[in-house]
Parts: structure tokens; C-alpha cells; sequence
């Protein structure tokens, strides 16, 4: 193939997508970015901005979706590490049964998911249950909207993106690469924080981007397990636009929403250290 | 005109920093020439331009009088044969070798008589059926082999075939391409970085460095007249030593290393005159350490010697040049040797680059 | 050793935190009352007859299949030839069109969806059906585009030049001899986009409208009216059979290589 037909052919290739991304994704987002600086008649002002920062509702909202992202990232890193090497260790077939279990919940109904810790967190759930019948609480306790219940949810829905990631990572670094660090006299902890961790820290930056931009912009574990009562940043932008018709709020609420993402997106690849 | 011809080729993988300049190259019918070098050099570069899946930026490729430089790889009827086979995974031995065939529109039960004819001239009768997966590496690179010599290709391409291969079985499948290329009399190129494969395997060698043509000649040229440092080192002549020359004859260098006086015949057309420096280039297998000094002979100390079953490798030094010598046998009359003798004949000399 | 089996601890406490809750509902669906209640109180199959009963999940249920199967394929059609093209070629450019082809599954879904709610069926009235086949397929084409390339990466290329070497034409070549190779990949992308397609909530929040939903919408809104264990019966049945999926497509692909 000459230069001119290798052009062609890549054009040809790279064209369908490419055409059907700016129509239909970037077009749309566009048009949404630029609407929300328009006033009602068409003017260009912040004054949608200003609305929607101003409110109290809002910041409260914002810092909840936030803090509840800084709880779940933390946990997901402390429970996923240790069992990543685990998986890492195991032998082939045994490490395939761990992998299909561990994407089990990632492909399983997100509602079918977050439905069940209903079950567990209800008034008449798992947990009052068991409570109830060792006789320590007389009232059940109010578990479900919760920001507790979130978190858990949260957990379980992100936990096996941090698995999968912290596995390939770790899986990248030879076996060698220990022995030589225990031969040198490091004993295992020290190995794994001294020589494992730093290894594998580009996987886990990348872990702790998708889990917290996943955090920020999760829709239906807060909406099932907070509801109304509990709302965070996704959960509050549907019920702007589609309970309270509220375009305009739904409009800023959303590019808020992808700004916080690209920022910590960036921000934490800035943090990984160069390309392995 | 040659069978095959390149003239004036650029070609690389990257626009504007081609890895061969202004190449040239010609291979008559029926040759099987071997392109050698280490890794980078081009070899695998102009293997692919003729393949016709690097594109020429400038220059032609001819091949049979026919003008190739820009026609599509699946147009040219050249066989390639590569270092990992690169058969099929999904198609039987059968399908695998009848896929060219099948290409051409060739009739079906002719198909099956020229499978079947090239199965056999490989040895691989009876395997028909199996899947590549199914097969060791050496039969693997047998359905290689007849999958491009079943399209009676003009060419046949090979590119490090053996490499993927252990050291028997590499010793097999050279004796056997020499065989086929007996037998069907195929022009053939064949890319290595072995320096044994390309002797034992070419009517003609072409070494290569940096894109550039060292030299051409036949196998028994090249391994014992170089005629460049960069052909004498990847041929094996190790040791290097510098003089100056005292004075030339028609036959004979005179040259001065240290105050001793080393002849080296002077086969080559060469501009070489008196008082140049120059490096002398001679193999360890080729030197012989000896207890008095004779003529050609350059005194040193034994450093340390290493036994390697069927010879003995020394190192010495001689004024502050480290050279080896190996000889045959297990000897311990270390500190008994006091000099290296080498014959003229086995020097190749070049001038020193101011 | 003492790390190893506190490790070991770690994964089965993580195991149990991943999977009880599955247990828990499937167990739950069963019960006979018309509160949810663990451990359930008698053993019915009330819950599975009615959810089989609504006529909307039924309804949800075949506009969920239609456009999962339909953005799967057309998401495919655009991602198999640009994972080729990514793979396979070198341009000046590669890594900005590697980040354009993946923002869809950077840019939140909800953002997504919302934004094709507003321009396209606000602003060109575009049909509600028409939005959310567009809305899926744009956020499984990284997903396709990602797998794809997955198993091209994995295939020697110097195979297809043999193919070419050999008179094949490059697309004879991509059809005759890399596609065949590739099929597990691909196989493992249409299960993957298929999966992600049927459990969608944030793009078809808003993409829904008369007659036009899915059946994760239609389960969330048939919670916020009833607390009866329907939902529990509908989600144990997606369960068992992404249970099926996963362990069959592990067994025969191993799926999760492709994670």
C-alpha cells in the first residue's frame, strides 16, 4: 500500500465512529454547555450559575456527593490491595473462578444489586432482624437513606473495578521482582509496601480515578438507597429536570458534574508517575 | 539485467528517515543469496520492499524486467517465509497451504495434486488435517515453507526462518532448504543475522550495516578476506591490533607493530601505502601462541585461558592491546607461551579513520 | 505466613461483601408476605407470578432487548474497523482520537443522556426510541473499540501479511483470515456491550417517554410506589441468568481478560 492509500484506508476506517460521536455526543454536549450560559431570551449571562451556586441545597449536596466519594475510594483501596495480590498469587484456573466472581457484581442489574441491600438494610431487613432477635435494639433502626447505606452500595458496585485494575497492575510485576526484595532481607510487609506498592502505584491511581469519578456521578445506588431524603449531585439533577422541570438548575447541575469529573480526572493523572 | 533488481531505493518505516539510502541490489535466477547483519542494518527492510509491504520513496523495483516499485504485495507472485511462521491458526495444514492456490482460482482437484505433491516434498503427507496448534515448531515451519513454494512463486522471501528453531532441528531444516532449492530451483533471499546459516545455506552473501552494503561475494570471500573492519569483526576476526606500514611489495604489507615487523599478503585492490596506520584484523582460531619468537610473531603475556572441551581459549596482551588466541586441546603450559605467531595470509588489513 | 492469611481473610470478608447480597435477595423473593422482610416468612412463588404478570416489564423488557441488541451491532460495525485502524496503524494524532473514541465512557452517562434529551428530542424531535438507541450505542462503543483491539493486539500480524503475500486482498484478508482469529473477541465485546446496554440507567433516565422505557426505569418506578418483593423476583431472575452468562462466557472465553 502506498502512503496515499494508507490515508484512504485509515479514513475509511476511523470515519463511522468518528462521525457518530460528534453527531451524537459531542454535538448534544455542546449544545447543552452553551445553553447553559444563555439567559430565556438568549442573552449571554452567568446568571444560571449564580442561581444554582448560591443555593444552600446545592452546596450541601455537593460536598455530600463528595465526602461520600472520600469515604468509599479509601475503603475500596484498603479491601482491594490485599485481595488483588491474593488473586495474583493464585494459579490460573483458580484465578479465573476469582475473576468471574469478582466481575459477577460489575455485570449484574445495577438495580437488582442495589435492590438487595433493601433486603438487608430495611426495617424489616438482614441487619433490624438480627438486631431484634439478640434483643439489642427494641426499635429497628433507621438504616435505609442513609448516607451509610450509600456508602455500602457504593462499595460493592465499585469494589470490583478496584479488584480489576489493582490485578493487572500487579500482575505486571515479575515474581522475580519479590524474590529478589525478600533475598535482600526485606521481610514480607516490608516488600509488599516497599517494592509491590510502588510498583503497582499507576494501577492504583487509575483504580482511584474510575471508583471516585464513579462515586461522584453513580446514579442508581444514591437514588435507591438515599432517595429523596438523601440526595447527591445525579440524584439531584433528575429530580430538577424531571420533578421540578427545572431545565435551566438540571442544564448547570450537569456540567458542574462533568467539569468536577475532568478536573479530577486530570488532576489525578497528573499524579501518575510516567507511563510504565 | 539481473533477475532482480533494486536500484536506487529509498525505503524505511518512517516518512523522510528512510533505513535504506540510495540501495542497490541484484540477485540472478536461480541464486539463493543471503542478506546478513546485525539487527537494524536493513535487512528485514529490503526484504519487505521487495515483499512489496514497505513502499519504495524513491527508486524501482525489478524484478524479472518488470517494473514492481508500486504494485500491491498481493499482486507480486513473491513467496515470504517468516521467522514465526505466521500460518493460519484457524485453517488445517491443507487449507493453510492450499490458501494461494485458492487465491489464483486454481482448479479444485488440481489443488488437491499440488497440495499433496508439495506435502510430500516437505515430508508432511498425512498431516493434512491438523491444525497448526496440533504441530511442533519444525513442522510447523515446513507447512511455511510449501505454503509459499505451492504458488510456484518468481521469489521466494525468507526472513530469519530458523531462528524460532532449537539447534538440531535448525541443523535439519537448513539441510533441507538446501535441498528444496536444489530440487526446484527457486531464486531465493534469505535474511539472517547467522553468520553459519548464511555460509553453509548462500551462492552469494551480502553483509549489511546501518542500510549500507558492506560487501558482496561468495561465502568463502567473505569469510576469509573481509573487506571492512565492520564484515572481519561479524565474521569473527576479533582481535585487532594497530601498525604502521614500513613498506609494500606486489605480494606482501610490511608492517611495523611495536618495533615487530608483520606480513600481510596483499590480495585486495587497495590505495594502502607506506607509513599509513592501519588496524590488523585476524581470528584467534587463526593465531598461535609458541614459547620462541618466530617470524610474524608478536610477543605477549598469558593472562588467563579458559577451557571450552574441544580447544582452548587464552587471552594475552600484547604491549597494551588484549587479544585471544584458541588452540586445540586442553594445555597447561601457560606461562611457557611467549609469543602469537599469525600467518599472512590470515590478516586483513584497513586503514585507521583520522 | 501471617500477611498471607490475614490477605486471605481480606478476600473472603470482600467476597462475602460482593456477593451476600445476592444470596440475600434471591432468598427474599421467595417470601410469602407482602413486606420485605429477612429472614422471609413462609415460601411463595407469588412474587415471580406477578412480575411476569406486569404487562410493562414485559413491554420494558422487549425494548431493552431490541435496543441492547441494536446498539450492540451498530456499535460494533463502527468499533471493530476502528480498533483495526487503531492497532494496526500508526498516524500522527493516534493518542487525541484514542481519548475521543473512549470520552463516552468518561463523560458521565446522566450528562449524556440528558444532553441527547435536550438537543435531540427537545430541540430536532427526534423520537424518544430513536434517542435511546443512539444514547446506548454511543456509550458502548469505547467498550467495543476496547475489546476488539484487546484480541488484535494478541494476533501476530505478520499472519495477515502472509494472507497478502499469498494474493489475498487486504479486506479478503480481514475477512478470510483476521475475523475468524478475532472471534472471541469479538464474541466477548457483543456480551460485554450486550450486558451493559440491558443494565443501563443513567442514559435512558432521561430518554424515556410514552410507551418508551426500559426495564431497569420501569423497576425503578414501580419502587417508588410499591414495596411489595416483585422487584426482588425480577432482579433474582437477572441475576441467575448474568450468572449464567458470566460463567459460561469465562469458561469458553475467559471473559475477564477482557475487563
Amino acid at each position: 500500500m502506498n502512503q496515499i492509500n494508507i490515508k484512504r484506508t485509515l479514513l475509511l476506517l476511523l470515519l463511522p465512529g468518528s462521525v457518530f460521536l460528534l453527531f451524537f455526543f459531542v454535538l448534544p454536549l455542546i449544545f447543552v454547555f452553551t445553553e447553559s450560559f444563555h439567559g430565556s431570551t438568549g442573552e449571554l449571562t452567568l446568571l444560571r450559575y449564580t442561581e444554582v451556586l448560591k443555593s444552600k441545597q446545592f452546596h450541601f449536596v455537593y460536598l455530600r456527593t463528595l465526602k461520600i466519594a472520600l469515604i468509599v475510594t479509601p475503603l475500596a483501596v484498603l479491601v482491594a490491595y490485599p485481595s488483588a495480590y491474593i488473586i495474583t498469587k493464585m494459579t490460573a484456573g483458580k484465578k479465573s473462578v476469582m475473576m468471574s466472581l469478582v466481575i459477577l457484581p460489575l455485570m449484574t442489574s445495577p438495580v437488582a444489586r442495589t435492590f438487595a441491600w433493601i433486603v438487608i438494610l430495611g426495617r424489616f431487613g438482614l441487619i433490624n432482624q438480627t438486631l431484634a432477635a439478640v434483643k439489642v435494639t427494641s426499635e429497628p433502626l433507621r438504616l435505609m437513606y442513609t448516607e451509610g447505606a450509600i456508602v455500602a452500595g457504593l462499595l460493592q458496585l465499585f469494589m470490583p473495578i478496584m479488584v480489576l485494575t489493582l490485578v493487572s497492575a500487579l500482575e505486571n510485576i515479575p515474581e522475580e521482582v519479590e524474590e529478589a526484595a525478600l533475598s535482600l532481607g526485606s521481610g514480607k510487609t516490608g516488600t509488599f509496601f516497599r517494592v509491590l506498592v510502588p510498583l503497582s502505584f499507576d494501577g492504583l491511581i487509575m483504580g482511584v480515578t474510575l471508583v471516585f469519578t464513579g462515586c461522584i456521578t453513580a446514579y442508581v445506588t444514591p437514588a435507591i438507597l438515599g432517595g429523596s431524603k438523601v440526595l447527591t449531585l445525579s440524584t439531584l439533577m433528575r429530580q430538577e429536570a424531571l420533578v421540578l422541570m427545572n431545565w435551566e438548575g438540571a442544564t448547570v447541575i450537569a456540567v458542574i458534574m462533568i467539569v468536577t469529573t475532568l478536573v479530577l480526572y486530570n488532576t489525578l493523572r497528573l499524579m501518575r508517575p510516567r507511563s510504565l | 539485467m539481473a533477475f532482480i533488481e533494486l536500484k536506487n531505493i529509498d525505503a524505511g518505516y518512517v516518512k523522510g528517515s528512510p533505513v535504506l539510502k540510495d540501495f542497490n541490489l541484484s540477485v540472478e535466477k536461480g541464486e539463493l543469496i543471503s542478506l546478513l547483519g546485525p539487527s537494524g542494518c536493513g535487512k528485514t527492510t529490503t526484504l519487505r520492499t521487495i515483499a512489496g509491504f514497505i513502499l519504495a520513496e524513491q527508486g524501482s523495483v525489478i524484478i524479472g524486467g518488470k517494473d514492481y516499485t508500486k504494485i500491491p504485495p498481493n499482486k507480486r507472485n513473491i513467496g515470504l517465509v517468516f521467522q514465526n511462521y505466521a500460518l493460519f491458526p484457524h485453517l488445517s495444514v491443507f487449507e493453510n497451504v492450499a490458501y494461494g492456490l485458492k487465491r489464483r482460482k486454481v482448479d479444485k482437484s488440481l489443488i488437491k495434486t499440488k497440495v499433496s505433491a508439495v506435502l510430500e516434498l516437505v515430508s508432511l503427507t498425512g498431516f493434512e488435517d491438523r491444525l497448526p496448534a496440533q504441530l511442533s515448531g519444525g513442522q510447523r515451519q515446513r507447512v511455511a515453507l510449501a505454503r509459499s513454494v505451492v504458488i510456484e512463486p518468481d521469489l521466494l522471501l525468507l526472513d530469519e526462518p530458523l531462528s524460532n528453531l532449537d539447534a538440531k532441528l535448525r541443523d535439519e531444516m537448513r539441510a533441507e532448504l538446501s535441498r528444496l532449492q536444489h530440487q526446484l530451483g527457486i531464486t531465493m533471499i534469505y535474511v539472517t543475522h547467522d553468520q553459519i546459516e548464511a555460509l553453509s545455506l548462500s551462492s552469494k552473501i551480502i553483509v549489511m550495516n546501518e542500510g549500507l552494503i558492506e560487501q558482496i561475494g561468495t561465502p568463502e570471500t567473505i569469510y576469509e578476506r573481509p573487506a571492512t573492519s565492520f564484515v572481519a569483526k561479524f565474521m569473527g576476526f576479533d582481535n585487532s591490533i594497530k601498525g604502521k606500514i614500513e613498506s609494500l611489495d606486489k605480494k606482501f604489507f610490511l608492517i611495523n607493530v611495536d618495533g615487530k615487523i608483520i606480513k600481510a599478503v596483499r590480495t585486495e585492490k587497495t590505495d594502502l601505502t607506506t607509513d599509513e596506520n592501519v588496524s590488523i584484523f585476524f581470528r584467534p582460531e587463526d593465531s598461535f601462541l609458541i614459547s620462541k619468537e618466530e617470524e610474524n610473531s608478536l610477543p605477549v603475556s598469558v593472562n588467563y585461558s579458559n577451557f571450552q572441551g574441544g580447544s582452548t581459549r587464552y587471552s594475552v596482551t600484547s604491549g597494551k592491546t588484549e587479544l585471544s588466541a584458541e588452540m586445540p586441546g586442553k594445555n597447561n603450559k601457560m606461562g611457557k607461551y611467549e609469543f602469537i605467531k599469525i600467518l599472512p595470509e590470515k590478516l586483513i588489513i584497513e586503514r585507521v579513520k583520522a | 505466613m501471617r500477611n498471607n492469611k490475614l490477605f486471605t481473610a481480606i478476600l473472603i470478608l470482600m467476597f462475602i461483601f460482593l456477593l451476600g447480597p445476592f444470596l440475600v435477595i434471591i432468598i427474599a423473593s421467595f417470601g410469602s408476605e407482602t413486606i420485605m422482610r429477612f429472614p422471609p416468612k413462609g415460601f411463595a412463588m407469588t412474587w415471580y407470578e406477578k412480575a411476569f404478570a406486569i404487562k410493562m416489564f414485559r413491554t420494558t423488557f422487549l425494548i431493552s432487548l431490541k435496543t441492547g441488541l441494536a446498539a450492540t451491532f451498530t456499535a460494533l460495525v463502527m468499533g471493530i474497523p476502528a480498533a483495526y485502524a487503531m492497532v494496526r496503524h500508526n498516524f500522527p494524532g493516534k493518542s487525541k482520537v484514542e481519548l475521543f473514541f473512549s470520552a463516552p465512557a468518561i463523560v458521565p452517562g446522566l450528562v449524556v443522556g440528558f444532553a441527547l434529551l435536550r438537543f435531540f428530542i427537545y430541540y430536532t424531535k427526534m423520537p424518544v426510541i430513536m434517542g435511546l438507541y443512539l444514547g446506548h450505542t454511543a456509550i458502548l462503543f469505547p467498550y467495543t473499540v476496547r475489546v476488539v483491539s484487546a484480541s488484535l493486539r494478541n494476533f501476530d500480524p505478520s499472519v495477515e501479511e502472509a494472507a497478502v503475500s499469498l494474493g489475498s486482498s487486504p479486506l479478503h484478508s480481514f475477512i478470510a483470515v483476521v475475523l475468524p482469529n478475532i472471534r472471541s473477541g469479538v464474541i466477548a465485546a457483543f456480551i460485554l456491550a450486550f450486558i451493559t446496554s440491558f443494565n443501563n440507567v443513567p442514559i435512558s433516565l432521561f430518554l424515556t417517554g410514552p410507551g418508551v422505557s426500559t426495564l431497569p426505569i420501569q423497576m425503578l418506578v414501580y419502587m417508588e410506589y410499591y414495596f411489595d418483593p416483585t422487584i426482588a423476583a425480577l432482579s433474582s431472575i437477572l441475576i441467575v441468568f448474568t450468572v449464567i452468562i458470566i460463567q459460561s462466557a469465562e469458561k469458553v472465553l475467559g471473559i475477564s481478560r477482557y475487563m
